[in-house]
């Protein structure tokens, strides 16, 4: 009776299981079908391994240069604008910096706006963004019959809004984040399944984050996950880190910190997610715990600055491994998470997850069970880890470079910015590499007591901000670089030094050029294999979005935002001079104004300039047809 | 003289000795739980110079907000399921 039991159990869970696939799978292969097509660009990274790479070689490395501006839009708004447009059946649709206006264009005549969507926001939202007013961009779902094709939008006020991706109304609209306590959104929503995801922002405010998933055809909420607190909160179950136990297992969301503090110890994830439909697994970054100041919150502050893979499901963690283990420098580690399948150093083929984080080193982990595979410095001049333990999974901390109470730290490297930051990077399957955006910004850092009262900033140090060793430090220039990056080799095919931190990120091409916008404002092509300039283009100002890639009736078309800010933008955005202001960025950045100001719009470039309006002048004329006379 | 020396000997060898003994992360108490107070800084700091003294109404605001707008979206999902109209302010939500 036991056992008949026990099987008709087992039969009716592999029952539901298979249903729950079956159901699942559909509404995904919709996503990834629209994804592989070379006319969209549908989600954040252009596929769910959100590796910013196009099969397209119409423009390839001989005839990069003679890339020209085919048509270009402005959203009307300054700021910083990150992220880059969707491109969807034909349809671009376009984020703005707050009030995160959105622009659906049609591609046939991208002169005319086929619908705008204009939130009206409490202006008081601009005050707790502790990093310009910038959104990373938008989230696509196709539509089922029932429900139609849907725009996801996160405003900084922190709604969530669905709109009718054919007409711009607003489909549902709820609260995800809480200004009052300091809490917004800039991160971009993403969809998997029938779910968008959404992650929060505002750890420099004491802001406990969490990620949650929400229906998108009713908005109702499904879960809602924690990065700090009792284990139920963060979606600890007894599986956790099973394959690598000595990363920390049960009850240390809560036993890693001194009482209450993790009820205001930081970890939103405002950065990228990458998905693997094959294991079910949504992989992002937790940011870092509040507040700057370490002597506040002794402890390893776990789950913040962790690597996460949560069932898309039901949000379970099922590993999770935390890289700066009680941060005392805000290496936030939500950057971009890049999936490959490549072989390990013994030969064995792999599933992996790439990271290249803010403190200083780039992670590849195993996606299936967490496991480390590298972790390497992504320049040799990091100074605050000796090396990454691969066996213990310990990062060694040089004490030298650590922060305290009563002192001022001086020369570490990377500053709090990092080594990367929101940087959406690339890789190219057929080379087996990563083309990283990469800032060489070392600092100085005194942190001080401070209170925590609900919105208002709980920061609590200050930093002093400037190139590292391979800049130029008396002229404040030479804060970034780009390199091609083997992961498992640990081994840069190539490497150049940016004046400024290269912080929007890559995009990588089969037609093996590489693309990135700087921040002084140009867009950039390089040779894959060797690094070397092949194009550029002056735009109206920096970028610190990522290029995207489309092809439109036998075109291929590339696009990328100009509109500098983010937070190396923060002097030249708010006016600001006190060198330790804007977190410290101010004085790193002083001279970034020399090159650029602010903007705010889309650049979309082609061979020879090619668009609807080079192949007929009329287009879009009034009256569209000329009068018989 | 003599005496000075070996005083500013043995200063130097306790600062190098405390150096190697700093906060390394590399020694833990159970997996995944490494910390160490750095030389000179207490295990706990409540009830230390650096006890933050944090006021439990101001930590208790977080949670009682989220808890507030899942409950508002909550109506408004209904609403929506129920009449397939998605009104925002729950104000005008009849239930």
């Amino acid at each position: 009776m036991k056992a008949h039991l026990k099987s008709g159990l087992l039969a009716s869970a592999s029952i539901a299981a298979l249903v729950g696939f079956v159901s699942g799978a559909s509404a995904n292969d919709k996503l990834i079908e629209l994804s592989k097509s070379n006319e969209n660009w549908v989600m954040t990274g252009r596929t769910y391994a959100s590796d910013n790479y196009s099969p397209m070689t119409q423009i390839n490395k001989e005839n990069v240069k003679n890339l020209r501006v085919a048509w270009s839009f402005s959203t009307g708004l300054l700021h910083g604008h990150e992220g880059t447009p969707r491109v969807v059946n034909g349809v671009m649709y376009i984020n703005s910096s707050f009030p995160n206006n959105v622009y659906a264009l049609d591609l046939e005549n991208p002169g005319k706006i086929k619908w705008q969507h204009k939130p009206k926001q409490d202006p008081a939202a601009r005050s707790v963004a502790c990093c310009d007013l910038v959104n990373r961009g938008l989230a696509y779902w196709p539509g089922d019959g029932k429900t139609p094709p849907l725009i996801f939008n996160n405003q900084l006020d922190g709604h969530v809004v669905a709109l009718n991706a054919d007409t711009g109304e607003e489909y549902w609209k709820v609260e995800n984040s809480d200004i009052k306590v300091g809490s917004t959104l800039t991160v971009a929503p993403y969809v998997v399944k029938d779910l968008v995801i959404v992650g929060s922002s505002g750890a420099e405010l004491g802001v406990r984050g969490y990620a949650t998933a929400y229906n998108v055809k009713t908005g109702a909420m499904v879960w809602r996950k924690y990065a700090t607190g009792p284990d139920e909160e963060i979606g600890i179950g007894d599986d956790f880190n099973k394959a690598n136990p000595h990363y920390g297992q049960k009850g240390l969301g809560t036993a890693t910190w001194e009482g209450d503090a993790w009820k205001i110890g930081g970890g939103t994830n405002w950065g990228w997610y990458a998905y693997d439909p094959d294991l079910n697994l949504l992989y992002y970054g937790s940011g870092n715990p509040s507040p700057w100041n370490e002597t506040m919150r002794p402890g390893d502050n776990k789950w913040t600055m962790t690597m996460m893979a949560r069932d898309i499901d039901t949000g379970e963690l099922k590993w999770g491994y935390q890289k700066t283990p009680h941060d005392e420098w805000d290496y936030a580690g939500v950057n971009v998470m890049m999936l490959s399948d490549q072989k390990d150093k013994s030969g064995k083929m792999r599933k992996l997850v790439t990271h290249p984080d803010r403190n200083g080193i780039i992670y590849t982990l195993d996606r299936t069970d967490g496991s480390l595979v590298s972790a390497d410095k992504i320049d040799d001049t990091v100074n605050v880890w000796t090396h990454v333990d691969l066996k213990t999974g310990i990062p060694v901390r040089n004490p030298e470079y650590g922060t305290r109470m009563d002192h001022k730290a001086t020369n570490v490297c990377p500053s709090a910015m990092g080594y990367h930051d929101q940087a959406h990077d690339s890789y190219d399957p057929e080379r087996e590499v990563f083309y990283l955006a990469i800032n060489h910004i070392c600092m100085d850092w005194e942190p001080f007591m401070l209170p925590y009262r609900a919105g208002q900033f709980f920061v609590g140090a200050t930093l002093w901000m400037y190139p590292g060793p391979k800049g130029d430090r008396q002229n404040y220039l030479g804060l970034g670089q780009v390199k091609a990056r083997n992961v498992i080799t640990g081994k840069d095919k190539w490497a150049i030094m940016e004046r400024f931190a290269a912080w929007g990120g890559t995009m990588a091409t089969k037609g093996g050029v590489m693309f990135y916008g700087t921040l002084d404002g140009y867009l950039k092509a390089r040779d894959s294999d060797t690094g070397k300039l092949l194009w550029k283009f002056k735009m109206p100002s920096g970028a610190i979005g990522y290029p995207m890639t489309y092809e439109h009736k036998g075109t291929q078309y590339v696009a990328i935002y100009y509109g500098v800010g983010g937070w190396p933008g923060v002097g030249l955005v708010f006016d600001l001079n006190d060198p330790t202001a804007g977190l410290g960025a101010v004085g790193a950045f002083k001279n970034l104004q020399n090159w650029t100001q602010m903007g705010g719009g889309l650049l979309v470039f082609s061979l020879d300039g090619k668009s609807p309006y080079s192949e007929n002048v009329e287009l879009d004329e009034y009256p569209p047809e000329m009068p018989k006379l | 003289m003599k005496k000075l020396l070996f005083i500013g000997t043995a200063a130097a060898a306790l600062v190098a000795a405390t150096s190697a003994f700093a906060y390394d992360g590399t020694k833990c108490k159970a997996p995944g739980n490494c910390w160490e107070p750095k030389p000179g800084f207490p295990e706990k700091v409540a009830g230390s110079k650096y006890d933050p003294k944090h006021d439990p109404a101001e930590l208790a605001k977080q949670g009682a907000s989220e808890r507030a707008m899942e409950a508002r979206n909550a109506k408004r999902t209904a609403h929506f399921v129920k009449t397939g109209e998605w009104v925002y302010d729950v104000d005008e939500i009849s239930d």
